[in-house]
C-alpha cells in the first residue's frame, strides 16, 4: 500500500532542531532574555500536518505528507521555504522556521519565520523514478490547497528550496489565486519575472555570499586577490559566489555538486565550469582537474571555505581537519553544534548562515515589496538595495559581537532575538 | 467542571497508541468490504493535524506556554464535528484516533459532519476561571483559521463545558465582528444551546435498546437492567429504561455500586444523589464492586463509564442478551469476541452514543437557520435518527452475520467512501 503514516512515535526529532533550540538558548543566555520570553520565542507558534491525496500517472492515488510551521508572526508575515525531499520531517521543518524567524530579524526585515516541504522523491533519488510533470503539478496544487487557509501575502509567504523549480513557484501562485478568485503575486517569491518576480533573482544568493566574504576579509586583513577558495554545492548560489569571487581575483581551487568534486590548484574558472556541467550533466571529469569525493574536498587547505550545500556537513568528526581561514555558511546549518565549537577554538572565522544567506531572504522580500507596490525596480536599484542591507546587517553584527565578546553566530542572535523580543513585549500577550 | 471521567485519556507507555487501533479497526473493515487500495491511503491518515504552542499570562505574573491540537482526520461529507480536551495526557496520536472515530460516527446515525477532535495539554484543575479563560480564548485564537461553522465544529469533551464553548464563540465572534452561534455546539441555552442536549445520549442508548429487545423478540417489561456509570449519560440511560419497564437492579458509580433484584428507582435515587454525590449509600440495597455488578446476571447492561471495562479476562462471565455501550470504547476488542461467540447482542458505542453528536447536529441546524426548534421536536427526530441508523446498521449485520461493530463500521466507512469517490480527487 502506498502510504505514508506519520505517527509521532516513528519521528526522531533530528538534531536539526535540538541544534536550533540550542543556538537560541546560547544566546537567550548571553543577553539575559526573560523566562517569559522564551517560553514563547523557544518553540514555533504553529505547525500544521497536512495528508492528502494526488493522482499519479498510472491512474492510482498516492497520499502524501506535507508539513508547513510558523515559528513566529510578531514583526509581520511569516516567511520561509518549502521543499520536496524525502528527508523533510517536522524536527527539520520546526529548525528552518526558527532559524528564518532570525534570519529575517538580523537583516531588520519586517517577516517572521516559516518553513514547510513535502515527503515525495520529485527526482527518484530513492525510488529510482522521478515524478512527472503532470504529477508534480497535481502535488503543488493539492499541497497549497491544503495549507491555503494560513499562507498568503499578509500571513505567510512561501519561498523556493530543494527540488522546488520556477514552475512550482508559478503552480503555487496561480493555485492561490485561482482560489481567490483574483492574481495574488505576494503569496510566494522567487517567481519567473514575467509574474511577479524581481529583478537579480538567480545572481542575488551568490551576490550576498560574495558581499559578506569582501567584509570578512577586510576585518581578517585578509587580500582577497589570488586567496584560495573551496566551494561545497555549485547550485545557484554556491555556482554565482564562484564567479563574483572569481572576478574580485580569488582563486577557485574545488568545487563539487552531487555528482562529485573537481579540484584544481591552478584555479577553476566558473564559468567554464557551468558551462561544461550543462553539457555533460556532471562536474566529474572537468579538463584539468582532478576528481575527489566531496568530504576530502571540505578538508582542502584553503583561504575561503563557501559550504552552499546541505545541512550538517562538518560535523564534530570532520572539523579538527578543516583547513580553511574563513567559512561562509551560504547553506542553512551546515555546521553542527558541537563542530561550531571546535572551529571557534581554532581560531576559523565562521559566517554564520544569518549573514551569509541573508540576501536571497533580502530578495525575496524586495519581491514581496514590489508585488504589494505593483511597482517593480530596475536591476541596478536593487543591487543597490541589497548591498546596502547585506553590509549594514554585517556591521551591525560585528559591532553587537565586538560589544559582548562573543562569536558572529552568537551576536548575530542576539540582535536578531533582542528585535522580537522587543516587538513581543510592546506587542503583549493575547487576551 | 462537567463530564470529567477520571483516568479516559491516562494512558501507561506500554499500552497500544489509540491511533495505531482505530488505524487497525479501520484496516479490518476495509478488508472485509473489500475497499479498493486509493481510498483506503486517503481514510486511514487526517487530513490535517495542527499544532500550535501558545503563551497564556497565569494570575501570579508569570507566562506559561501551552501546546494543543486540531485535527480534522476527514471533511467529505461536511465540516469536522469534534470535542475540545483539556486534560494532561492529551497527545496528537490519541486526537488523530478520536477525530477518525467521530467520522464514522457522524457517518453512521448519517449527518452530514466528518470528523475532528481537539485538545490542549494541561491539567485544568488546579487553574483559575481567569486562566481557564485566557487559555480558552488564545487557543480559539490560534486554532481559528481552521474552525468555523462551515469548517469545523469544536464541543466540550473532557474537562471542557458549556462556559468554555461560550468563550470560544464569544472570541471568535469577537474577531469576525458578528456573532458566530454555529461555530461551536454545547452552548448554554441562552447563547444559541440547543434544548434536549443534555439527554441526548442516554435517550439514544435508551432508543438503541429497545430496537435490539425488538429485533429479538426480547420483552423489556420488568427485564433486568445494570448501568455502570451515573453521570449524564448512565444516569439519563437509566430513568429512559426503567420509563420502558426495565427494572433497573443494579447502578454504580466511581464511589461503588449497588444492587437489589427486586428494583431500584433511578428518579428516586437521582434525588438521593443530589443529597450525597453517590450511589454507594443509597439505603435497601447490597454493595458490590464495580467489576462485581459487570457480571450479576442481568437482560440488559450499559457500560456508560470508562473505556476497556469489559476484556478478554472478564468477558465470558458478562452474558447479558444486550449490551448498549453508553461510553466510548468500554469493550476491548478480545471481550468482542468472546461476547460475540457467546451471542451477545452488541450495540457499539459508534452508534449506541451516537444521540450527543446528532442532538450537536440539531444544535448546529437551529444555529444556522436561527429557528428553535421545541424539545418534543427534537427527541422526536432525534429518534428518528437512532431507529433508522441502528436498522441501517443491524441489517447489515445479520446480512452479513457479523457484529454490529463491524457492520457499523463498513457503513460509516462505505459512506465516506461513496462521497470521495463522487467528489474525485482534486485537482
Amino acid at each position: 500500500m502506498m502510504v505514508q503514516t506519520i505517527n509521532e512515535t516513528e519521528i526522531k526529532p533530528t538534531n536539526l532542531w535540538d541544534a536550533a533550540q540550542s543556538q537560541f538558548q546560547r544566546a537567550a543566555d548571553a543577553m539575559n532574555l526573560e523566562d517569559r520570553l522564551r517560553v514563547i520565542l523557544g518553540n514555533v507558534k504553529r505547525e500544521l500536518a497536512v495528508n492528502f491525496p494526488v493522482r499519479m500517472s498510472n491512474g492510482r492515488t498516492q497520499v502524501f505528507t506535507g508539513y508547513r510551521a510558523h515559528h513566529n508572526v510578531n514583526m509581520g508575515p511569516a516567511r520561509g521555504g518549502i521543499r520536496y525531499h524525502p528527508d523533510v520531517n517536522p524536527a527539520q521543518v520546526r529548525a528552518f522556521a526558527m532559524l528564518n524567524t532570525w534570519r529575517a530579524a538580523v537583516v531588520n526585515v519586517p517577516f517572521g519565520g516559516a518553513a514547510g516541504g513535502i515527503v515525495c522523491d520529485p527526482r527518484g533519488q530513492r525510488s529510482g523514478r522521478a515524478m512527472t510533470a503532470r504529477e508534480l503539478e497535481n502535488l503543488t496544487r493539492r499541497f497549497t490547497t491544503e495549507i491555503d487557509f494560513i499562507i498568503g501575502p499578509h500571513a505567510d509567504i512561501l519561498v523556493p528550496e530543494v527540488n522546488i523549480t520556477p514552475e512550482i513557484v508559478a503552480w503555487v501562485m496561480d493555485t492561490y489565486s485561482m482560489h481567490h478568485g483574483h492574481t495574488v503575486t505576494g503569496v510566494v517569491t522567487g517567481k519567473p519575472l514575467a509574474i511577479g518576480g524581481s529583478a537579480l533573482r538567480d545572481e542575488a544568493g551568490g551576490l550576498g555570499v560574495e558581499l559578506v566574504i569582501e567584509q570578512a576579509a577586510r576585518l581578517k586583513q585578509l587580500q582577497l586577490a589570488g586567496a584560495t577558495v573551496v566551494i561545497q554545492g555549485f547550485g545557484n548560489t554556491g555556482s554565482n559566489a564562484a564567479r563574483f569571487l572569481h572576478d574580485l581575483g580569488c582563486k577557485i581551487i574545488a568545487v563539487s555538486d552531487v555528482s562529485g568534486a573537481i579540484v584544481s590548484q591552478a584555479g577553476l574558472n566558473p564559468l567554464q565550469v557551468e558551462r561544461y556541467r550543462a553539457q555533460n550533466g556532471t562536474l566529474l571529469d572537468f579538463p584539468n582537474a582532478d576528481t575527489w569525493n566531496e568530504n576530502e574536498l571540505l578538508e582542502l587547505p584553503c583561504d575561503i571555505l563557501v559550504l552552499a550545500g546541505l545541512e550538517n556537513q562538518i560535523d564534530a568528526s570532520n572539523a579538527p581537519r578543516i583547513r580553511a581561514k574563513i567559512i561562509a555558511e551560504a547553506a542553512n546549518l551546515p555546521i553542527t553544534v558541537e563542530a561550531d565549537d571546535i572551529l571557534r577554538d581554532r581560531a576559523i572565522f565562521i559566517i554564520p548562515d544569518l549573514l551569509a544567506n541573508a540576501s536571497s531572504l533580502m530578495l525575496s522580500y524586495f519581491e514581496w515589496v514590489q508585488d504589494l507596490q505593483s511597482f517593480f525596480w530596475t536591476e541596478q536599484e536593487t543591487r543597490e538595495r541589497l548591498s546596502r542591507v547585506v553590509i549594514n546587517a554585517f556591521d551591525n553584527v560585528v559591532a553587537m559581537s565586538e560589544q559582548h565578546q562573543v562569536d558572529l553566530r552568537t551576536a548575530g542572535l542576539m540582535l536578531a532575538i533582542s528585535r522580537v523580543a522587543e516587538a513581543t513585549r510592546l506587542r503583549g500577550i493575547y487576551p | 467542571m462537567q463530564r470529567v471521567r477520571r483516568g479516559e485519556t491516562i494512558m501507561s507507555n506500554d499500552k497500544k497508541s489509540p491511533y495505531l487501533i482505530a488505524q487497525e479497526q479501520f484496516d479490518l473493515a476495509a478488508e472485509f468490504m473489500g475497499l479498493e487500495e486509493d481510498l483506503r491511503g486517503i481514510l486511514r491518515v487526517p487530513k490535517r493535524e495542527l499544532t500550535v504552542n501558545f503563551p497564556v499570562r497565569m494570575d501570579d505574573g508569570t507566562v506559561r506556554a501551552f501546546t494543543g491540537y486540531r485535527v480534522q482526520h476527514n471533511t467529505t461529507r461536511g465540516p469536522g464535528k469534534g470535542g475540545i480536551r483539556y486534560h494532561q495526557g492529551v497527545t496528537l496520536d490519541e486526537v488523530r484516533a478520536l477525530a477518525m472515530w467521530m467520522t464514522w460516527k457522524c457517518a453512521v446515525v448519517n449527518i452530514p459532519f466528518g470528523g475532528a477532535k481537539g485538545g490542549v495539554v494541561v491539567d485544568p484543575t488546579p487553574m483559575s476561571m481567569r486562566e481557564l479563560e485566557n487559555l480558552t480564548r488564545r487557543f480559539a485564537t490560534e486554532i481559528s483559521p481552521l474552525i468555523g461553522a462551515d469548517g469545523d465544529i469544536p464541543a466540550p469533551d473532557v474537562n471542557t463545558n458549556q462556559q468554555i464553548m461560550a468563550w470560544l464563540m464569544d472570541t471568535i465572534s469577537m474577531h469576525s465582528g458578528r456573532l458566530e452561534s454555529a461555530i461551536t455546539t454545547g452552548k448554554p441555552l441562552g447563547l444559541g444551546g440547543s434544548l434536549g442536549r443534555s439527554d441526548a445520549t442516554g435517550r439514544g442508548v435508551s432508543f438503541c435498546v429497545a430496537q435490539a429487545a425488538k429485533f429479538l423478540g426480547m420483552d423489556l417489561n420488568g427485564a433486568p437492567t445494570i448501568v455502570q456509570g451515573f453521570g449524564n449519560v448512565g444516569s439519563v440511560s437509566a430513568l429512559m429504561l426503567h420509563d420502558l419497564g426495565c427494572k433497573i437492579i443494579g447502578i454504580g458509580d466511581v464511589y461503588g455500586a449497588i444492587y437489589n433484584p427486586k428494583g431500584i428507582d433511578p428518579h428516586a435515587l437521582v434525588k438521593h444523589m443530589k443529597k450525597t454525590r453517590t450511589v454507594a449509600d443509597y439505603p435497601d440495597c447490597e454493595r458490590v464492586t464495580s467489576q462485581e455488578l459487570l457480571e450479576l446476571q442481568c437482560d440488559v447492561l450499559v457500560p456508560a463509564a470508562l473505556e476497556e471495562q469489559i476484556t478478554g479476562e472478564n468477558a465470558a462471565r458478562i452474558r447479558p442478551k444486550i449490551l448498549a455501550e453508553g461510553a466510548n470504547g468500554p469493550t476491548t476488542p478480545e471481550a468482542d469476541k468472546i461476547l460475540f461467540e457467546n451471542n451477545v447482542f452488541v450495540i457499539p458505542d459508534i452508534l449506541c452514543n451516537a444521540g450527543g453528536v446528532t442532538v450537536s447536529y440539531f444544535e448546529w441546524v437551529q444555529d444556522l437557520q436561527s429557528f428553535f426548534w421545541d424539545e418534543g421536536e427534537i427527541n422526536k427526530r432525534l429518534k428518528h435518527v437512532m431507529d433508522s441508523s441502528f436498522q441501517a446498521v443491524n441489517e447489515r449485520a445479520q446480512a452479513h452475520k457479523i457484529p454490529l461493530r463491524l457492520a457499523a463500521n463498513i457503513l460509516a466507512i462505505e459512506r465516506v467512501a461513496e462521497a470521495t469517490r463522487l467528489r474525485g480527487i482534486y485537482p
